[in-house]
């Protein structure tokens, strides 16, 4: 063996030093400013929102537009991706054990996946969770020998991984035209909107994850039926 | 009512996501798409001509709850430069692109990158900015990877991974200001802002984390081999505006966020790097054996240029000394942003027909396309900065400001730097120049050519002869 080069000892002892710096900085932010802070007002606005869940309140009103930006983030991954070149093969075909097993899971995540989104509105949950859940749902479809992770082909591909987006965005739009202005909702049905949003989002982050895993351009109608 | 700082933002995002649901109409949405972008954010920029800094807030919650945007001066002179040489790039793109493969992928993933330049532009919400630099690496990586090699490939994961590392030091400064100061707003982190080690910290974080996209040299390694491997308009994208809105960050947060923190020893530094990045950068361009390898090292010098302003700002005696040369910066910045999309645009053209960019090769070769290759010697003299060009201007109050504020040592630096730019530029061209008799036709694609020689001669001309509108603009 070699004996430990004086780099070995050296970046360890950097990052050390870096990382108590940060700490140190990070201590003296903690004191210091008085003023007013931003949670306390977004705590105070909840009720305001048309969720009564804090997290869904800020993802999808107080600051919608990040989630907007970030929902586009996810379709360019996912583009990103298929630009690249062509899915892997599918996995082989399961065994008995393996396939009634999917059977009662891939449902289950399903469920899970509703729950999660419909609790969002006043409990921990809502469309980023309940996508994942979706998400699960198709990664263990693929591993289990489906070759598309239950996904339709390709044209409902690109529909459904970018209805999350196109949906916000219009919405945005639509109540901008109405005379609200981008992603102001209306006091009333602000609860319905936030709804129809998270609902599309989910199932685009859902479908986006599956295709991810997938790794690749989905194959065309005809190479699979072979 | 309408807002027009959302429908800058909205224009490219709807054009992403018609084209993903409607490929087989990618070409005729994207250009679409791509002038009511144009005409939008040119918009934004006559109405704050008109009336000044334009503010919105989204969702209709005050800020800092809500996320605001604005467009004030500097915002809009970017923003303008950005869609116009964005509109040329998708315009010689539907010409470049149109019987390859790659069409398919290229056009929902720029307008991705359009929306998230746009979006960055107008952004004031310092965790916003993150977002948008996050779709803005991510699909710069994707778009830059297009064109299929391994060397593409390889150059364009390494700028994904650098960006990544970028954005999430950034995202700790961002951390750390609202642990601090319990907002996200730039406007009013920065009234709040008070020096100290977490301020320190946050600043150092931030700018070296941006330092780093803008490939400002020693970190500008990741940029030659991704500029250079890209499809040529991707490739025009990522040098005139992806590290643009790079720098432009780094000039805004220094002067906006960190006005009372970053003292002069610090702008030192970074001016330092910059000059640096000048001689480096320009000698690395003049030994480049490849055209497109030659205008990514060229980048990499006309980002130290704009490093080189921060010091000089600190050290200006009075608002007047400071306010000329921020209209010197953005002159700079905009010339440049027109002058490399031009000279990647005509290098692409270049390439498709002889099929190499070696410049040792070029024999003449470029001499078949006249338009192309007017576009690259209009764009190498915006390089340069030969009269009336901004780049010109821009370097004539550097050198003034650097004689007034008694930091002399910056004037051989850009002479040095305009030396071997003009040494670069005229050994392409005295290799274009080779062939008798001259071709019949000016032009032989028009809309491929005529992107490249517009963008061109609005570097070459339009930026400079439009200093005193871009001065008013800044408020000057």
């Amino acid at each position: 063996m070699r004996p430990p080069s004086l780099l070995c000892l050296l970046v360890p002892l950097l990052l050390l030093a870096l990382g108590l710096s940060l700490g140190w900085a990070l201590g003296d932010g903690l004191k210091g400013y008085s003023g007013e802070r931003l949670a306390e007002v977004a705590l105070e606005l909840v009720p305001e929102s048309g969720a009564t869940h804090p997290v869904t309140s800020v993802l999808l009103n107080f600051r919608g537009y990040d989630t907007l930006l970030e929902l586009a983030v996810l379709l360019t991954a996912l583009l990103g991706i298929w630009s690249l070149g062509p899915a892997a093969p599918p996995y082989p075909p399961p065994g008995l054990v393996l396939a009634s097993l999917v059977g009662w899971v891939v449902p289950l995540l399903i469920i899970t996946g509703g729950y999660l989104l419909w609790v969002g509105a006043y409990a921990p949950g809502g469309a980023f969770q309940a996508g994942a859940m979706l998400g699960a749902a198709g990664v263990t479809l693929t591993l289990a020998g489906h070759p598309t992770g239950g996904l339709p082909a390709e044209p409902w591909q690109r529909l459904l991984a970018a209805l999350g987006t196109l949906v916000f965005l219009l919405m945005g739009l639509g109540l901008m035209a109405l005379g609200s202005g981008f992603l102001i909702y209306p006091k009333g049905i602000a609860k319905w909107l936030i709804l129809i949003i998270e609902a599309t989002a989910t199932l685009s982050i859902g479908v986006t994850l599956i295709a991810a895993f997938l790794g690749g351009r989905p194959m065309s109608l005809r190479n699979r039926s072979r | 009512m309408l807002d027009p700082l959302a429908l800058a933002v909205a224009w490219p995002l709807l054009g992403a996501l018609s084209i993903t649901l409607l490929p087989r109409w990618a070409a005729h949405l994207g250009i679409l798409a791509a002038v009511g972008a144009t005409l939008s954010a040119l918009g934004v920029a006559f109405a704050v001509m008109d009336s000044g800094s334009l503010t919105s807030e989204l969702g209709g919650w005050k800020i800092p709850l809500g996320i605001g945007l604005r467009a004030d001066g500097l915002a809009a002179a970017f923003l303008a430069m950005v869609n116009l040489v964005a509109l040329g790039v998708s315009i010689h793109a539907s010409v470049y692109f149109a019987d390859s493969k790659a069409r398919h992928h290229f056009w929902p993933l720029w307008f991705l990158l359009w929306t998230a330049l746009n979006a960055l532009w107008l952004a004031r919400d310092l965790f916003n900015l993150y977002v948008t630099l996050e779709l803005m690496g991510l699909s710069a990586a994707a778009l830059g990877a297009l064109s299929g090699t391994r060397e593409s490939i390889s150059a364009n994961l390494r700028y994904l991974l650098l960006g990544l590392a970028g954005s999430m030091t950034y995202l700790l400064g961002v951390a750390l200001l609202y642990v601090a100061y319990g907002s996200l707003d730039l406007v009013q982190v920065a009234r709040s802002l008070a020096p100290g080690p977490s301020s320190a910290a946050a600043c150092a974080l931030m700018i070296g984390g941006l330092s780093l996209k803008a490939a400002l040299f020693p970190l500008h390694f990741w940029l030659p081999p991704a500029h250079a491997s890209a499809p040529a308009p991707v490739s025009a994208a990522l040098s005139a505006l992806v590290v643009k809105a790079a720098i432009y960050l780094v000039l805004r947060l220094w002067l906006d966020l960190f006005a009372g923190i970053a003292n002069a020893s610090a702008a030192m530094l970074l001016g330092l790097l910059g000059g640096s990045a000048v001689l480096w950068g320009s000698w690395q361009a003049l030994r480049a054996e490849r055209l497109k390898l030659l205008a990514a090292y060229s980048t990499v010098a006309q980002i130290g240029y704009l490093a080189m302003f921060l010091p000089l700002i600190a050290a200006a005696a009075d608002e007047r000394g400071r306010a000329s040369l921020l209209v010197a910066w953005v002159l700079l910045a905009l010339t440049h942003g027109l002058a490399k999309a031009s000279f990647f645009l005509a290098t692409g053209l270049v390439q498709k027909t002889t099929g190499h960019d070696r410049i040792a090769e070029l024999g003449g070769a470029a001499q078949s396309l006249p338009a192309a290759t007017f576009a690259l010697g209009l764009a190498g003299a915006a390089l340069i900065g030969l009269p009336p060009s901004g780049t010109f201007f821009a370097k004539w109050i550097l050198i003034q400001a650097a004689i007034a504020s008694g930091q002399w040592w910056w004037v051989p630096v850009i002479m040095l730097g305009t030396l071997l730019a003009l040494g670069y530029v005229f050994r392409l061209l005295a290799r274009a120049f080779t062939r008798e008799p001259t071709p019949p036709h000016f032009v032989t694609s028009a809309r491929a050519e005529l992107s490249a020689l517009l963008l061109a001669v609005l570097a070459m001309l339009g930026v400079g002869l439009a200093a005193r509108p871009i001065a008013n603009l800044l408020g000057v």
